[in-house]
């Protein structure tokens, strides 16, 4: 069976909805995204969130060594346009890249204006898995007191992130995808800490 | 001739759009993220910023819920009940525990909303600061560098004119201590009930093309002064003439033949729910 552009991606999306207002939330797409054909240059889930979002009206980057096959994908399958790093919407940032790369893309990523932060980069980062990392603590808005992640990634990302988004609301908002057809949302509201090691 | 629309009424690209401005709009709470407002069968000004959020958002698994200024019958209500209806198929409920998705023009409901709730509410006048700054781009550069000596000063001056604060409905909120927001025309009486919800608040306009979020558990607090605090209507010593029930949101009636003013529920399916749960006399 193939994926229903109406349904399957307005089920993906009300999981996204979840996730993104309440971070911490491990969405879980699996039904959708295994009704795509597997590509080598990004996963289902990855995959699912470009058709979802990206269009004619939006540009992205691509960070990966096989970026471009995976451009050419995302051009094939919606109309958007790529661009810099600096200036895309959406930035996707695959499993094969290195975490030098992702920490450039955190840096340079657009972060809005205080009259428009919505303008802001909206970046998609591949992980091993949204579980057995080691154990990151959340706050802010959609936790009630205290939420926990797990992603499976090189820790060096949170304190670049936390320097992006400390003048709020300027800022990133991140989306983690995994193997397991995950999604894992972090808006720029959300407080991260490394879980100190008693 | 019959038109097969699309699901939900909306083609996909104007859902992408306003899907991606939602997104946006949860991630900044309390600000107001533009977006291409779309031509719908209502018009604008009739709940279509809420109506486009709703299309945007609504699947075959949910069960919607459609109130107007807490009536599940008025005719607002139901031509937008039936116009999803005809394109999705999904059935509307009036039992507010029973619904996944909830718009709502000017009331949140009586029910306490819980998580896996959506609350839409429809917004006529999304900028809180408008009554006394006319021009888009001023406003927003006032809420850019978080300038709302204006929105304290409108309260002020009706406290200096009236004695008290004179906001009815849509009393200007702070959300997650940044940005002041319209909570829209809800009475007063609702608006703690935004304060750290457990549902997400979705909010849509659509003649002024514009979508803002509450997340769930976020600071909401009403603006008001050390020395005069806010103050949500209260209805004391009254209780619904048909259900009994006390400290709800009631309507005022006046009985002209009888010559006395009454109280009812003014949230008609909390009212008929308790009413049916009640013995026969």
């Amino acid at each position: 069976m193939s994926l229903d552009m109406v349904h399957d991606i307005q089920i993906a999306y009300r999981q996204l909805v979840d996730a993104m207002s309440r971070p911490g939330y491990l969405a879980d797409i699996t039904e959708e995204a295994g009704k795509l054909n597997p590509e080598p240059s990004m996963l289902p889930a990855t995959q699912i969130l470009a058709r979802m979002l990206l269009d004619t009206e939006v540009s992205f980057g691509v960070v990966s060594e096989r970026e471009a096959e995976a451009v050419h994908l995302l051009n094939q399958l919606t109309y958007a346009n790529e661009t810099t790093l600096e200036a895309a919407d959406f930035i996707f940032v695959l499993s094969d890249a290195t975490p030098e790369q992702l920490l450039q893309v955190l840096k340079s990523a657009k972060i809005g204006e205080l009259q428009d932060p919505h303008r802001s980069a909206t970046i998609i980062i591949e992980t091993p898995s949204l579980t057995g990392g080691s154990k990151l603590q959340l706050s802010g808005p959609g936790i009630r007191t205290v939420a926990e992640a797990e992603i499976q990634l090189n820790e060096a990302w949170i304190d670049i992130r936390g320097e992006r988004n400390a003048e709020f609301p300027l800022g990133l908002d991140l989306i983690f995808t995994d193997s397991a057809n995950r999604l894992l949302a972090l808006p720029r509201t959300a407080q991260v800490a490394k879980e100190e090691i008693r | 001739m019959r038109i097969q629309y699309n699901f939900a009424f909306l083609d996909e690209g104007s859902k992408r759009e306003i899907r991606r401005a939602t997104l946006k709009a949860i991630a900044i709470p309390g600000y107001q993220v533009p977006f291409a407002s779309r031509e719908l069968p209502i018009g604008r000004g009739w709940g279509t910023g809420g109506l486009q959020l709703t299309l945007s958002l609504i699947g075959k698994s949910d069960v919607l819920k459609v109130i107007d200024q807490g009536s599940d019958e008025s005719v607002n209500a139901v031509s937008i009940k039936k116009l999803i209806d005809k394109t999705t198929g999904v059935p509307a409920t009036d039992a507010t525990e029973a619904a996944t998705l909830i718009q709502s023009r000017h009331r949140i409901p009586e029910v306490p909303l819980r998580t896996g709730q959506l609350l839409v509410l429809q917004v006529p006048m999304p900028e809180p600061l408008r009554m006394y700054e006319p021009s888009e781009l001023e406003t927003k550069r006032l809420h850019g560098e978080k300038d709302y000596s204006g929105a304290w000063l409108m309260l002020f001056e009706q406290i200096m004119k009236y004695r008290s604060v004179s906001t009815g409905a849509d009393h200007p909120v702070m959300v997650n201590d940044r940005y002041v927001m319209a909570p829209s025309p809800i009475p007063k009486f609702d608006n703690p009930k935004m304060n750290y919800s457990e549902a997400l608040i979705l909010l849509g306009a659509g003649r002024e093309k514009k979508i803002y979020a509450v997340p769930p558990y976020t600071q909401v607090v009403s603006l008001a002064f050390e020395d005069v605090p806010f103050e949500p209507e209260s209805f004391p010593g009254h209780s619904c003439r048909q259900c009994g029930a006390e400290d709800v949101f009631m309507d005022e009636l006046y009985d002209s033949e009888k010559e006395e003013t009454y109280y009812q529920c003014n949230d008609t399916s909390y009212c008929l729910q308790r009413m049916n749960a009640q013995p026969l006399v």
